[in-house]
């Protein structure tokens, strides 16, 4: 019964993952005073993209090609470990989290071997950024599995979420995961290239980091880039949305299944929010807002050692 | 004919099979060293034969290669044979008056693991690496002293007390030394040559030390674990910290890694494969060795040896970001590594002091996993940077471009190795990391000042992690990928074939790890096995099943959707449309490869993060001076924090005492004469 949920709830997800970019546009479209694109626009985009064919440029080799299926499957690794609606995930071990967070860095190298590939100056570019800003969201990332392991002594997904003490905003300690959802918040645009690091919008490619990586990618190619980049930001939105729920509420799958999408689309328009509201920032200010994630993070692992937190 | 070097390897494999089996060394015990000291006995004869054969180079590296070869194979069989009896093998040797003191056990078996695997490989790689066409004698004496390397490689771990240790090595630092002056006209190979001999000497007069201080305490040369117990914990931690300044030199831990970065560049690739491969892992072994020699658990050996490691791992692989060198940016790598093998091996420490023994097994085991999985991906991007440095002649990063075109074998067994050393799975380097990170969650129960040091160890493998992605993604994007940025580059040519052999054996040796990482994390849990009463607690390694289980099926989870998404994406493109064009220039038409990112450019970022420990120092010149802008020059170089500091503190004051004290050296032979008869007399009247 729990393997067919798991199925299920995973089969959901994938299903439901192009849906949510288009609610971060509705809301940007809302506070630009626009009617904005139809919801199911990244459907459309991903089935345009499937159907056209692709030009490859005579600088690049195999590795180009390899870039879009790496960092698709790293991403999509993430989504079988991942417990939706806080029911157990398909796989789940202790130790998984870490082996994630590495999947996701295998898919950034071979991203950014791909864009260094086609000899573009702004690729190149967009690479270097990435790789820079990289390295200090893994520091905050793994920040926030020291403070999870010094909560509830575990190291998986599946065991954050649907295990024995799942993590919640409950008692003195619960108050350390708004620093958390904050952080985390943080790290989540730093990493899926949104707005104030990243702006996906942007038309100038010199202001890019994410998209001028993928300037020569077409067709299929970049259809399958689009999707794990989805997965990865659902990843994200959902791990911050699992932290939202009250341990005490008991729920059945159905209205588990309701109230985690609930929470994961507040993400999406939370994230819109940000990106109708501030502009992206400065490339040498990147560090520093990545930094600040890291200190809010580290502030709260600094925390759990007080006596009256725990 | 050429003697081809695979074919006369199969031979002597055979031959030497043939005698094993002849031999039954199943059937005693003492046999197993026997055919142990075998492989030394034809590896040295490998050594010396050559010489016979100088007018005809090419033979006698054949012969070289195709004899160490059979002394390794040999060696490994009874080294595998010693694993499945799994009892400690003890030889006496009687020399001098003395008896020198033979033994393998399991973590001498371990760290001759990798010396046997990737010396072969080293001098298959030679024959077609070495140039004979210039020089004839100089090859096959640097053969000589390859083997004379190895031997001396496999006589440290083997050793058993203090002689014999100090013989090999002496032995290993004077052979390497040898090798790495191998093109001693250039200024540069002598001046690296003499840091390299003054660093070794250094150190081993400081093991020298911390063994005088053991003998004065026990009396006997014996390295054994009983032997000194009863010694004060005072007397251990000074015995500990001498040997530490000693094998942390050879290791290349933090500051006494100066020499690293100069020699490995100077040495030819298969001696830099070997020395930073392996021969720097002999440091980590007489550092684990010592402190489970002294058989003390103080958590103070921790802190020490995990604070070394947050160093070495985190600045190793900053300055590694700003180097210009291919080989001098691994040997940085190298010294990331160190730190990475120190970082696991002070959580085992840790673990032991704390009585937390899931973290001390996870520790020790991951730490001895990664110095296995660093010696074989080490060697394999040695060989890459030594296959491009014979091609086009160059070894500046900025100067390449586009070579995976122009050398498919060895651009894809440098991206393998790029992915292992990078730690990201599902190669071998992550899963020693892997294990090391667990060990350091585990530690997370801690409070205080463990604590704290427990959480840096975490968060600088993550950031170690994420550097040394950036470093290799610049090592493959700027090297192998893009277009060609000089004319060297246009024209490179593949390396001969057992350059080629030995990569794509290396490249084979990573996939294995890391897709069944089960019989390897065992291997390395089995080196702690004779490990003496500390260790002895350590033996359950139950956890360690679960780990390789799980990290098997998540490897092979993302083979199979990797695989998925590649006969996807074939379908996908079954008849549409694929056509070649330039690459989008944004709107620029007229793209040259000078256009490219650099790979200075490319790590500007994290080396200015680092500013004030890395010195990354940049100068422009001729840029937008008058209206019309002259030819404008731009260099950077990032110099040695710990080199300078070196230079400033020891080298300049002992110079200036050296240059006030010149007048005794005047060079008048009667009032040297002087100096020897006053000396005899002061020392006869104080004896």
């Amino acid at each position: 019964m729990s393997v067919i949920l798991s199925v299920f709830s995973l089969v959901l997800a994938l299903a439901l993952v192009p849906l949510f970019p288009g609610i971060i546009l509705k809301v940007k479209a809302f506070f630009a005073g626009k009617k904005g694109p139809p919801l199911l626009i990244k459907y459309y985009t991903l089935l345009k993209l499937l159907r056209k064919g692709s030009v490859y440029s005579t600088s690049s080799t195999f590795v180009f090609r390899l870039g879009p299926i790496f960092s698709c499957a790293a991403a999509l690794m993430a989504l079988f470990f991942f417990p939706f609606a806080w029911l157990q995930p398909l796989f789940s071990f202790q130790g998984d989290i870490i082996v994630l967070l590495y999947f996701f860095a295998l898919g950034r190298f071979f991203t950014i071997v791909a864009a260094l590939d086609t000899a573009s100056p702004f690729e190149g570019m967009g690479a270097a950024r990435e790789a820079f800003f990289a390295f200090l969201a893994e520091a905050t990332l793994f920040a926030v599995l020291v403070l999870f392991f010094r909560m509830n002594g575990t190291l998986s997904l599946g065991e954050y979420f649907a295990g024995q003490t799942p993590l919640s905003f409950d008692g003195a300690r619960g108050a350390l995961l708004v620093l958390v959802v904050v952080g985390l918040f943080m790290v989540m645009l730093a990493e899926n290239a949104r707005v104030p690091v990243d702006d996906p919008a942007t038309h100038l490619e010199l202001t890019m980091i994410h998209e001028a990586m993928i300037l020569d990618h077409s067709g299929p190619d970049l259809a399958t880039i689009e999707l794990g980049a989805f997965c990865k930001l659902f990843f994200y939105a959902a791990f911050v949305a699992s932290l939202l729920k009250p341990a005490q509420l008991v729920l059945n799958p159905v209205l588990a299944i309701l109230l985690f999408y609930g929470l994961v689309v507040l993400v999406y328009a939370a994230i819109g929010v940000v990106e109708s509201g501030t502009a992206r920032l400065k490339m040498p200010l990147v560090p520093k807002y990545l930094l600040t994630s890291f200190a809010l993070v580290f502030f709260a692992i600094i925390l759990t050692s007080l006596e009256f937190i725990q | 004919m050429s003697f081809e070097p695979p074919v006369a390897t199969c031979t002597a494999a055979g031959l030497i099979f043939w005698l094993f089996l002849y031999e039954k060394p199943w059937e005693n015990v003492q046999k197993i060293m026997n055919i142990l000291l075998f492989g030394l006995l034809i590896i040295l004869i490998g050594g010396v034969l050559p010489l016979a054969f100088v007018c005809r180079p090419r033979l006698a590296m054949g012969l070289h290669a195709a004899l160490l070869c059979a002394g390794c194979l040999s060696g490994l069989a009874g080294l595998f044979h010693a694993w499945y009896t799994g009892t400690i093998m003890v030889l006496t040797i009687p020399w001098l008056t003395f008896t020198l003191h033979l033994s393998l056990d399991s973590l001498a078996g371990f760290f001759l693991l990798p010396v046997l695997l990737i010396a072969p490989l080293a001098a298959l790689y030679g024959y077609h690496y070495m140039d004979t066409s210039r020089h004839s004698l100089r090859p096959v004496a640097s053969c000589l002293f390859f083997n004379l390397l190895i031997a001396a490689m496999i006589l440290v771990p083997l050793a058993a007390d203090m002689l014999a240790f100090v013989v090999a090595w002496e032995l290993m630092s004077f052979a390497s030394f040898i090798l790495v002056l191998y093109d001693w006209e250039e200024r540069q190979t002598r001046r690296a040559a003499h840091i390299y001999l003054l660093f070794s000497q250094a150190g081993a007069f400081a093991v020298f030390a911390a063994f005088g201080l053991l003998f004065a305490a026990t009396g006997s040369f014996i390295l054994n674990s009983g032997a000194f117990a009863a010694l004060s914990h005072e007397l251990k931690l000074a015995a500990f910290l001498l040997a530490l300044l000693g094998f942390g030199s050879k290791a290349g831990i933090m500051p006494l890694h100066v020499w690293l970065p100069h020699a490995h560049p100077a040495a030819p690739s298969h001696v830099s494969a070997l020395m930073s491969g392996v021969m720097i892992k002999l440091g980590i072994y007489g550092i684990l060795r010592m402190y489970f020699l002294l058989d003390d658990s103080a958590p103070v050996f921790a802190w020490i040896i995990l604070a070394l490691g947050i160093i070495s791992g985190i600045l190793g692989v900053a300055y590694a970001l700003a180097k210009h060198d291919i080989k001098r940016f691994l040997a940085y790598h190298s010294i990331e590594n160190i730190g990475i093998i120190l970082i696991g091996c002070g959580l085992g420490m840790l673990g032991l002091a704390t009585g937390e023994r899931t973290m001390a097994v996870l520790g020790f085991t991951g730490g001895l996993l990664h110095v296995l999985n660093h010696a074989l991906y080490k060697s394999l991007l040695f060989f890459g940077a030594g296959a491009i440095h014979r091609s086009t002649g160059t070894r500046t990063i900025d100067a390449l471009g586009g070579l995976v075109r122009r050398m498919p074998i060895t651009g894809r067994s440098f991206l393998t190795g790029s992915v292992a050393i990078s730690g990201l799975p599902p190669l071998n380097g992550f899963v020693s990391e892997f294990l090391i990170y667990y060990a350091g969650f585990l530690g997370l129960r801690f409070n205080g000042f463990n604590l704290m040091l427990v959480i840096a160890a975490i968060v600088s493998l993550a950031m170690i992690g994420g550097l040394a992605t950036a470093c290799f993604t610049k090592a493959v994007g700027i090297v192998f990928l893009g277009e060609p940025r000089s004319p060297q580059a246009s024209q490179a040519t593949e390396a001969g074939p057992a350059m080629q052999t030995t990569m794509l054996a290396l490249t084979f040796l990573c996939l294995c790890i890391g897709l069944f990482p089960g019989p390897f994390i065992h291997a390395a849990f089995a080196g702690l096995r004779d490990l003496g009463p500390m260790a002895s607690s350590l033996l359950s390694g139950d956890v360690l099943a679960g780990i390789s289980r799980n990290l098997t099926l998540i490897a092979w989870l993302f083979v199979v959707l990797l695989a998925g998404l590649a006969g996807l994406r074939h379908r996908a493109y079954r008849d549409k449309p694929v056509e070649r064009a330039a690459t989008w220039g944004c709107g620029f038409t007229q793209a040259s490869s000078r256009i490219q990112y650099t790979g200075t450019s490319y790590a500007m970022g994290p080396v200015n993060f680092f500013r004030p420990l890395v010195l990354a120092r940049s100068q422009c010149t001729g840029l937008a001076q008058k209206i019309l802008p002259a030819s404008a020059k731009y260099s950077s170089k990032a110099e040695d924090l710990a080199e300078i500091t070196l230079q400033r503190l020891l080298t300049t004051p002992v110079l200036w005492l050296a240059q006030k004290l010149r007048w005794i050296q005047h060079g008048r032979i009667q009032s040297y004469i002087a100096y020897i008869v006053l000396t005899i007399i002061i020392v006869l009247l104080l004896v």
